[in-house]
């Protein structure tokens, strides 16, 4: 079990990853954009962050700048979900100091397999 | 994980997704008359969400459809395209096509028509490039070997990105066979070590039948974070690819559980509440569990005089509570019209254009909340009106200028609360009502014999007549066989009344009554013998005591009563639904004058016992159809009266008149 | 300071290795191994770490370098079945000179 924090302003998909995730036994929170996510982060310690790239008020890419400025994230997974199949969207990810990416369209079981993958 | 724990998501996803259409036309629009580049962000992001939900909720056509919009969304987001008219256009077009998509995979139907091929292949042309099949590319030229020799020397500042060669190692072993080996040639003296960069380099022998793709695709995170070597040290020879699996069966099989997924799912559509009115319930809910535990304390002892106090307060709590609750219960289902409204700027955009006016529209009043069924009923007859006002009612800038008027038209809708109703008003500024054409119309339709005479306010009535339709020419807009008989027809059964008023030269004024929800309805009890009625108050013009003699029988049956210069039929309650032991003489009884489908008719009964709010409860779903009835309700003694249906009531009356 | 045979085993220092040994505390881990240069001898205790990462072992693996060229040799006192685990999956429990596990 881990702690996940899942960041999407969109609530079909952030309820979808939350729900998968759940159910695998996992503790999960939930923010609708960077901002947000950043709060939770700070009052927590997750094990994981999976975020989108685009929101509203604050994307995913200046929240895992942000993010990365913290101590307690220095090393922490955090995984863009992303529906960009440019590469430079992934690069532009990467620079951030995002860990990696799971491409939409993806289902729970290649969700679950990729968080399996990236919590070791 | 089960299917129908993802289903919920699949009803969200489709209603976010609506609002997502929503706004890229709204920014779409307002994109067209100026607006800045963070719109085309705002497009895009509705875009982006409704094409990556769309493959993860079973819509792959969709997903696709999409995708092509949002890269021609990328390019202008990028800068790399000017957003112009034919792309507005060409998106605004995108906008209807994915609406109808959403409508059809609602109604379980397959989502592609020959209209989204043809724009999914237009917006494929408007893109400069083709798509890079990149991920496609890749496996193709995946090989294999059954020995691999992988080197990995991560760069410094792997590790901040949360890439762990741990687990990427780890991921490998997942492969096969490994042999690891560490290299140090990098790593600094002690002192010199940054401790949050990498400098360890592995050398990994990797054993087993293994393909490139899946060593590369462990690394696919770090490409550019560390310098990767692999090296197939034992090269198996190339097998044919497997013939592609018949998928077709379980294919259908799958898109029919689907379907019935879907179709379970859209029986019962679902209402987004926010927190604050939720909380609001739950305080009060909490207020009621205090007042009846002190209730409660009343079950035992005697009750004198200052616990009757007591008693009669809590009394008072309790149905100052359950009135808030009420009214608390009723405000979840309420929304604002804006969502009606919004789609009118698209509508008459295009109507306008095509008609080649000139027309400003008007937007008031878009908060104004009303009841969720009622909104979603209300859009076709707004629609018509809106068609009817550019089509009819506004005139062409030449005219306009002939008449002293701008080049631009006004089209206003209005929306407010009156009382316990809601009040929608279109109005224009346009030419107003014809009254000859009206009256010539009328006669050459055999409704009325001659003009002579009638107000203005009973020739504009006309218009609502069955058949009527005043357009010289049946243009492709107003003119689909749907006439303002239909608007007043889908208007009345919700409860509400369409009326008109205009002025020649100067415009029209449509306003349609609505009662604020469907779900409780004021109205006054009539007695009629043994039964109650209840006669819905919005539809009640007056009561009156008759004498005998004021009610004439007419050739072919039916009676007919004087009323305010006009003479109005008579419909006797006891008559229309069997009751017995009714009063039947008209000076011992109640002529309740009632407004119903645009006309008026004399409802008798016994009497009138009392005003009260009415609980509708559904008679279709509880028993079935009847006509003249629109709903029954629980009365305060527990019996079950029946609410009249007026519009079915003069519909009933009019064909019983033909027959 | 006395570097007898006889004072080393008290001038030992024992450096308990956290619980969450990873890139957030291999900062703090790095500054209390530079210290224990500075002792007669080193014993490392990892017995209570949790969690590992490269970026821990990497620096344990430098740390065991340099204690090397000084003429150090650090003893373990204890090494988690997590950090065994770890440094057996990256190939460093021979650099790490991890000892045999105890038979249980």
């Amino acid at each position: 079990m881990a702690k996940i924090l899942a960041v999407d302003d969109s609530a079909s998909m952030r309820g979808m990853v939350a729900f998968t995730l759940r159910n695998a036994g996992h503790d999960v929170s939930e923010a609708e954009n960077g901002q947000l996510a950043l709060d939770a982060a700070k009052g927590s310690s997750f094990d994981l962050v999976l975020a989108d790239v685009n929101m509203p008020v604050m994307d995913g890419l200046s929240m895992v700048r942000e993010l990365r400025t913290l101590p307690a994230y220095k090393g922490v997974p955090i995984l863009m979900l992303t529906t960009e199949s440019h590469t430079d969207k992934k690069m532009e990810g990467k620079a951030a100091g995002a860990t990696g990416w799971l491409v939409k369209p993806f289902d729970p079981e290649q969700l679950l397999a990729t968080v399996k993958r990236v919590l070791g | 994980m089960s299917k129908a724990g993802l289903a919920q998501f699949q009803q969200v996803f489709i209603e976010e997704s609506l609002e997502g259409l929503d706004t890229m036309e709204s920014s779409l629009l307002a994109l067209d008359e100026g607006g800045d580049g963070e719109l085309v962000h705002t497009i895009f992001r509705a875009a982006h969400s409704i094409k990556g939900g769309a493959a993860t909720f079973g819509f792959p056509e969709m997903s696709s459809f999409t995708h092509e919009a949002e890269s021609l969304l990328d390019e202008v987001r990028s800068g790399k395209r000017a957003i112009d008219g034919a792309i507005i256009e060409l998106l605004l077009r995108t906008v209807d096509c994915l609406r109808g998509m959403f409508a059809r995979a609602q109604a379980g139907e397959p989502l592609n028509d020959a209209v989204a091929e043809g724009l999914r292949n237009e917006l494929a042309a408007a893109m400069r490039r083709g798509v890079p099949a990149t991920a496609l590319q890749a496996r193709r030229d995946a090989d294999q070997a059954d020995a691999w020799s992988i080197r990995f020397r991560p760069h410094a500042g792997m590790l901040a990105s949360g890439n762990e060669p741990l687990r990427l190692i780890r991921e490998l072993a997942a492969l096969g066979k490994l042999q690891v080996t560490p290299e140090f040639d990098r790593l600094p003296a002690f002192a010199a070590l940054e401790p949050t960069e990498c400098h360890v380099g592995w050398t990994i022998e990797l054993s087993g039948p293994v393909k490139r793709a899946d060593i590369t695709g462990v690394f696919d995170w770090v490409e550019d974070e560390c310098d990767l070597t692999i090296e197939a040290k034992h090269v198996v020879a190339e097998v044919a690819a497997p013939a592609p699996t018949p998928v077709a069966a379980p294919a259908v099989a799958d898109a029919g559980a689907a379907r019935a997924q879907r179709e379970a799912s859209t029986e019962s559509s679902s209402v987004r509440v926010s927190i604050d009115k939720i909380d609001g319930l739950i305080n009060l809910v909490g207020e009621l569990v205090i007042t009846q535990s002190m209730l409660d304390t009343f079950r035992e002892g005697d009750i004198d005089a200052e616990r009757l106090a007591m008693l009669e307060h809590g009394l008072g709590q309790l149905a100052r509570h359950t009135r808030e609750l009420q009214e608390s219960v009723m405000g979840i289902r309420m929304l604002p019209i804006a969502s009606v409204f919004n789609r009118f700027p698209r509508m008459v955009r295009d109507i306008s254009q095509k008609l080649g006016k000139q027309v400003k529209l008007e937007l008031v009043g878009e908060q104004t909340e009303l009841d969720k069924t009622v909104l979603e009923k209300i859009g076709d007859p707004m629609v018509h009106l809106v068609r009817n006002a550019i089509d009819h009612g506004l005139e062409t800038p030449d005219k306009r200028r002939a008449s002293g008027k701008g080049d631009t038209g006004t089209l206003t809708l209005q929306a407010s609360h009156r009382g316990g109703n809601v009040v929608v008003e279109v109005s224009d500024d346009g030419a107003g009502l014809n009254r000859d054409a009206i009256v010539a119309k009328a006669i050459q339709r055999g409704i009325i014999s001659s003009g002579e005479g009638m107000s203005d306010d009973a020739v504009a009535e006309l218009i609502f007549q069955p058949g009527f339709s005043t357009a010289a020419v049946t243009t492709d807009l107003s003119g689909r066989g749907v006439g303002m008989d239909v608007v007043r027809r889908n208007v009345s059964d919700l409860g509400g009344t369409v009326t008109i008023r205009s002025t020649q030269g100067k415009g029209s004024v449509f306003t349609i009554t609505l009662p604020l929800t469907l779900a409780i309805i004021d109205g006054l009890t009539a007695a009629v013998g043994a039964e109650r009625y209840i006669v819905p108050l919005v539809s009640i013009v007056e009561s009156v005591q008759l004498k005998a003699e004021a009610v004439r029988s007419v050739v072919g049956g039916g009676e007919l009563f004087r009323f305010r210069g006009e003479y109005l039929p008579v419909i006797r309650l006891h008559d229309a639904f069997g009751c017995d032991k009714a009063i039947h003489a008209i000076e011992e009884g109640l002529m309740v004058v009632v407004e119903g489908d645009g006309s008026r008719v004399g409802l008798f009964v016994d009497g009138l016992i009392g005003q009260q709010q009415a609980v509708v409860k559904s008679l279709e779903a509880n028993y079935r159809r009847v006509q003249g009835v629109s709903g029954a309700t629980i009365l305060a003694d527990g019996s079950v009266a029946l609410i009249v249906d007026i519009a079915g009531l003069v519909r009933m009356q009019g064909r019983r008149k033909a027959a | 300071m006395g570097k007898t045979t006889g004072e080393a085993k008290a001038a030992a220092r024992v450096i308990a290795l956290p619980a969450d040994f990873r890139l957030g505390s291999v900062a703090q881990v790095k500054a209390e191994l530079i210290e224990a240069f500075d002792a007669a001898a080193a014993q490392l205790d990892g017995a209570g770490v949790e969690r590992v990462d490269t970026a821990a072992l990497q620096l344990l693996v430098a740390f065991r370098r340099e204690a090397t060229a000084r003429g150090q040799s650090p003893a373990w006192l204890g090494v988690s079945e997590v950090m065994r685990d770890a440094a057996g999956v990256l190939g460093l429990a021979q650099a790490l000179e991890l000892p045999a596990p105890m038979p249980a």
